[in-house]
């Protein structure tokens, strides 16, 4: 391509309706997909008694071990807490479905027969449809910026385009489509709020199956308490109760005791 | 008053969690006549929320009534404006038909915390003691992290001359709460009326352990002042029944009680120093001379 020649000639129609129209459509498709999204969430489901029971009985032993350095309780409550905690978590007693009946093989529980955690992933896989939608339906066209780049620039502005010797200033409609995918966030934020569904570009990047398997899939509690057993067994040796010298530290403080060191 | 000043004075005590009910009627009331309660946004609901409890703290039904019709036209299904509505009931139904009212709202959702409270707190209220302890123990189990249902728990205990059990569930206080001097304090407390004075003795240490801001050239205030007497209570005990003391705990009486015994009476008598002390000091140093 020559440099001095004036190397394409754009109809203005084309900026007036390709160009506008795609990023007045951009800006609709976002306000819609927050509407559509607010409408398609289904509210929090509401977990069973014995479902939380069993989720928190892990922090019970947490809470005991996270002081069990300067622990504020006297050494034989300790022990009694610890011990009660220990044997519950070796006998199942807070797990969801009672204490389990024989030894069978113990499995992993698949995600997709636990019902609970299948309607997590239909809520994930209704919202991720309408993102999808907008995606499919884009055509080519070129518009020419108004400031020169480098060459850099051409994957990124000239999507859909191979032709390596065009002008890197002319965009290809695909390219201006993803500049506007990504760069409308800031004004979906100031119309929509700050926790707008609007942007498509985080939402892109969550699939509806690595979102609920590792956050709020089933986990199997029966071998998260056997690791906790033997975490309170460890603590249990570094137990120490804050009110063991607690008189000479008082004295010291107070000037009655020759200080430690 | 401003209606600005109103809102943040109002918004200061939902955030710091005060209850100062006759202050946020009058307050809230002030507002609410002002009909701008709809373009407060978010807030508005909260303030709302909190001018009901108010108001039904102050006996004036009427405008709880007001705010619980507002709420209940916005949020037809919220759990929370049901228990708002169970309070409001508690004002002046009679016990046996709000506990049919939380007993229907638990079946629809037994995992629905606000309304257990409630429930075991009107079980309390009638003197169904025993139920009440059972549904607190249960939901304990289920809530372990609710510090106030622990306290709850003790207050039952100690209510029943219970002072063990008092202490095992002030124990799980102090571990969820081991930042805080008043835990402890009330540990101490109830570990004395239990008679194992060793224990209490290393509590009530503690408590003034944790205080950072005070040494041997302040004066003792506040929770401190308790804790000392405290010390001094115990160890006039201790010293006083030469032989061994028995504990409950196996709690060890410390070696050198004599110098602690001191010390206590030194920070007590400096307590009473003070221009408002002056008057009591008497009194206090007859009573720490008296064996």
């Amino acid at each position: 391509m020559s440099a001095n020649a004036v190397s394409l000639y754009l109809d203005p129609q084309i900026r007036d309706w390709v160009l506008f129209p795609i990023t007045l459509v951009m800006i609709l498709v976002g306000f819609l997909r927050h509407y559509v999204v607010v409408l398609l969430q289904s509210p929090p489901k509401k977990l069973p008694r014995a479902a939380i029971r069993e989720q928190r009985a892990l922090a019970r032993a947490q809470i005991l071990r996270a002081t069990a350095v300067h622990s504020p309780i006297p050494p034989q409550t300790y022990t009694s807490i610890s011990n009660y905690l220990s044997d519950a978590f070796a006998t199942g007693a807070y797990l969801k479905d009672g204490p389990p009946k024989g030894d069978g093989p113990s499995t992993a529980p698949n995600p997709m027969t636990d019902p609970a955690a299948m309607d997590g992933m239909m809520a994930g896989m209704k919202t991720q449809m309408v993102m999808m939608v907008p995606q499919m339906i884009i055509m080519e066209q070129t518009v020419k910026l108004p400031f020169p780049l480098t060459l850099g620039f051409k994957s990124m502005l000239q999507r859909g385009i191979e032709t390596p010797d065009m002008d890197v200033r002319w965009v290809s409609s695909l390219s201006w489509y993803f500049l506007n995918f990504f760069g409308l966030n800031g004004l979906y934020r100031l119309v929509l709020g700050n926790d707008n569904s609007a942007d498509s570009s985080q939402s892109m990047t969550a699939s509806p199956f690595a979102g609920g398997a590792t956050a709020a899939g089933p986990q199997d509690y029966a071998k998260l308490f056997k690791t906790e057993k033997d975490n309170l067994e460890f603590s249990e040796g570094l137990y120490n109760w804050v009110g063991k010298d607690v008189e000479d530290r008082v004295l010291r403080k107070y000037g009655k005791l020759a200080p430690a060191y | 008053m401003s209606l600005q000043s109103a809102l943040e004075k109002l918004a200061s005590y939902r955030t710091n969690n005060t209850r100062d009910s006759r202050e946020v009627f009058r307050q809230g009331v002030f507002v609410l006549k002002s009909g701008k309660t709809s373009n407060l946004g978010d807030d508005g609901w909260a303030f709302l929320e909190q001018l009901t409890l108010a108001s039904i703290d102050v006996g004036r039904l009427d405008v709880a009534d007001q705010c619980l019709k507002q709420l209940g036209e916005r949020f037809p299904d919220s759990p929370r404006v049901d228990v708002l509505n169970g309070i409001r009931m508690e004002a002046t139904e009679s016990p046996s038909t709000v506990l049919s009212y939380y007993d229907e709202l638990m079946n629809m959702d037994p995992s629905n915390a606000a309304v257990w409270k409630r429930r075991i707190s009107v079980l309390r209220r009638i003197g169904r003691v025993e139920k009440a302890v059972e549904e607190l123990n249960e939901f304990l189990d289920t809530f372990y992290t609710d510090a106030e249902g622990w306290l709850e728990l003790a207050d039952i205990f100690a209510s029943c001359n219970q002072y063990n059990f008092a202490l095992q569930a002030l124990a799980h206080v102090l571990l969820l709460t081991p930042q805080n001097p008043f835990a402890f304090l009330q540990y101490a407390e109830t570990a004395y009326t239990a008679g194992d004075i060793p224990l209490a003795l290393k509590m009530f240490l503690v408590v003034i352990d944790m205080n950072d801001r005070e040494d041997e050239d302040t004066i003792p205030l506040g929770i401190s002042v308790r804790a000392w007497w405290g010390i001094k209570l115990c160890t006039r005990q201790l010293i006083a029944s030469t032989s061994s003391y028995t504990s409950l705990s196996n709690t060890a009486v410390p070696k050198n009680i004599k110098l602690i015994d001191e010390l206590a009476t030194e920070r007590v008598l400096t307590a009473y120093s003070g221009e408002q002390g002056v008057q009591t000091r008497s009194l206090v140093s007859t009573w720490m001379s008296g064996r």
